[in-house]
């Protein structure tokens, strides 16, 4: 089951800033989410939602995984049942969050939210529906063109074509609307802006 | 702060007297092997312990009589499908009259692994200990070494309880249950506590072990001792090239591990021997008396010896002993010499330096919500401070 399909919380926030935050996950891999999965957590006590989109996963090792890992063959049937265990070890999984507005009591606000989450807050996966919602205006793609620290287009591409699936009904209206959405907001940068519309399609 | 160049002379020494303990090593292992290639038959070595030996000194006698003191038991292959083994270890908070709540907290952490290509079972238990009849002793002074002996029965008793839980699951024999360490009680037995209660309780926890069908087993890593190079000595006192330095006191001789490390070739195991001391005689009257092998756990440039210790009812069962070598040399291949299921036992029942501080602040905000103000002392927070520099 795709993990969007449900609310799952997925870890807790870590660091963060204006432009994102990092969360530490113990889940087991198949509940990890993936590049460009919509994600919330809870700001201002509680009255407002950040949304975001992941941009990285990185699993963090010790000195007892740094040691089995000069030993241990993936393919080797005498090593399944340690690999097994130490990929259901608790061992964080470190996911970064880039910001891409907030939701509160009036709707949704694109663009940076006004503060960070708190340290410990809980993360969670967005339902679709949330995510339909949340892309139903082109201005959700506003925070991460302005967001150099990500990979940004990558991010944009990724989140658009996964929404667009959400958007069954008029998915091509959707990507035209995207579409011209980055045109008017990249004209001062032609060939990034060809290349993007280029992924989009799938050209590339 | 360690002043280094303080310490110049006595780090010299060091190496001069490691340089000849190294020549006379050499010598004393060349002897003891030529001594164990020769070795009598097992009869003849226990009359010898009987009419020569020295009542201060432990012997490693063969536990039977059907097999040589030199035999080797070569590696068996891999463990079969199926097989499942359990391990425990434990770890403590020791109680503290500096700290600014008395007690101390046991953790026990466990781990069922079976060979069938799924991820093992993990669990843990802890317990918190703050009565003033488990903090001090009859002397009315704070518990220090009972601390270890509570944490041997705990651990026991838990490995007990896993291996119970592994054979309702449907666990099929042999079943083995490992822990980290000797399982021959390692305290003198001499103290009331032991006697009216860790004691008993220790026995019934391999009572309860032998009831669930399992087998028993303390690793220990790097085992001192020399009950085999003393029964060595004894049959050959005067003899070869090491007769000079076997006149030496033995406790400056070679010890079992350092013989067995030349004589066990990677994967290797020795017999079951036994020894004859007051402890093991206590084992043996409750019907546990223990027995030991040295097992090779390493390759042939780092070889690892280990000392096995397992009830005598479990060592006699053949197909139990090859399920034991197949996965301990299994398990420890991975980890360079100490078994797996044990390192991550010994995670599990871990409790770190930040377990200890949230736990502390837990305790301290629950009694602050109830009015009562606690504080560390001044020396502890002095202590804390040039700790974390």
């Amino acid at each position: 089951m795709n993990p969007e399909n449900r609310a799952i919380r997925i870890g807790n926030v870590l660091r963060a800033d204006i432009r994102g935050f990092v969360a530490a996950s113990r889940i087991p891999e198949p509940e990890v989410p993936t590049f460009g999965t919509f994600v919330r957590a809870p700001i201002q006590q509680g009255q407002s939602q950040l949304i975001g989109l992941v941009y990285d996963i990185s699993m963090q090792d010790d000195q007892f995984l740094r040691h089995l890992a000069v030993t241990l063959e993936e393919d080797n049937p005498a090593h399944q049942e340690i690999i097994a265990d130490q990929r259901e070890r608790a061992i964080p999984v470190e996911i970064s969050v880039a910001a891409i507005g907030y939701q509160d009591s009036h709707g949704y606000h694109y663009g940076l939210p006004p503060q960070p989450p708190m340290i410990l807050k809980k993360i969670a996966v967005c339902q679709p529906a949330e995510v339909k919602q949340i892309t139903a205006h082109p201005e959700w793609i506003r925070a991460l063109l302005e967001n150099r620290e990500v990979p940004a287009d990558e991010l944009i591409v990724r989140a658009i074509q996964r929404s667009a699936e959400l958007h069954a009904e008029e998915k091509q209206t959707y990507l035209i609307t995207a579409g011209r959405y980055l045109a008017q907001q990249l004209g001062h940068e032609p060939l990034r802006l060809a290349t993007l519309l280029q992924r989009m399609a799938g050209q590339e | 702060m360690l002043q280094l160049a303080e310490l110049k002379d006595e780090i010299r020494a060091l190496k001069r007297a490691t340089i000849a303990r190294q020549r006379r090593r050499e010598l004393e292992t060349s002897a003891a092997l030529d001594w164990l290639a020769d070795a009598p038959d097992a009869p003849t070595l226990r009359q010898s312990v009987k009419q020569q030996g020295d009542p201060q000194e432990s012997y490693a006698l063969p536990a039977t009589d059907d097999k040589p003191l030199n035999q080797r038991f070569q590696p068996p292959g891999p463990p079969p499908r199926g097989t499942t083994v359990v391990a425990v270890d434990g770890s403590q908070i020791r109680p503290d009259r500096h700290a600014a709540i008395l007690y101390y907290l046991l953790q026990v952490g466990g781990m069922i692994f079976s060979y069938d290509g799924q991820a093992p079972r993990t669990q843990s238990e802890s317990s918190l200990h703050f009565k003033p009849s488990e903090l001090y002793d009859e002397r009315s002074q704070i518990i220090t070494g009972q601390l270890g002996q509570r944490r041997t029965v705990s651990e026991l008793e838990y490995l007990a309880q896993l291996t119970a839980q592994a054979r309702s699951a449907g666990a099929p024999s042999p079943l083995l249950a490992l822990t980290d360490g000797p399982l021959l009680w390692p305290y003198s037995g001499r103290s009331e506590e032991e006697t009216r209660q860790l004691l008993p309780a220790y026995f019934a926890a391999l009572d309860s072990l032998q009831q669930s069908n399992g087998m028993p087993v303390g690793f220990v890593e790097r085992p001192g001792g020399r009950q085999l190079v003393n029964l060595l000595r004894l049959t050959r006192p005067h003899a070869g090239a090491a007769a000079d330095s076997a006149a030496q006191s033995s406790s400056d001789w070679l010890t079992d591990r350092e013989l067995l490390t030349h004589f066990l070739q990677p994967g290797e195991r020795s017999i079951w021997f036994q020894r004859a001391s007051a402890m093991n005689q206590r084992h043996a009257r409750r019907g546990h008396a223990i027995w030991f092998s040295y097992l090779n756990v390493g390759t042939e440039t780092w070889p690892v010896i280990a000392r096995l210790e397992t009830p005598s009812w479990a060592a006699q069962h053949a197909t139990w002993n090859k399920t034991l070598h197949q996965v301990l040399l299994h398990q420890a291949r991975v980890l360079h010499g100490h078994p797996y299921v044990l390192a991550r036992a010994h995670e599990l029942a871990l409790v770190t330096h930040q377990d200890q501080a949230a736990l502390n602040n837990l305790l301290q905000q629950q009694l602050a919500a109830a009015g009562i103000m606690v504080h560390a002392s001044v020396k502890a927070e002095q202590k804390a401070y040039f700790g974390r520099k």
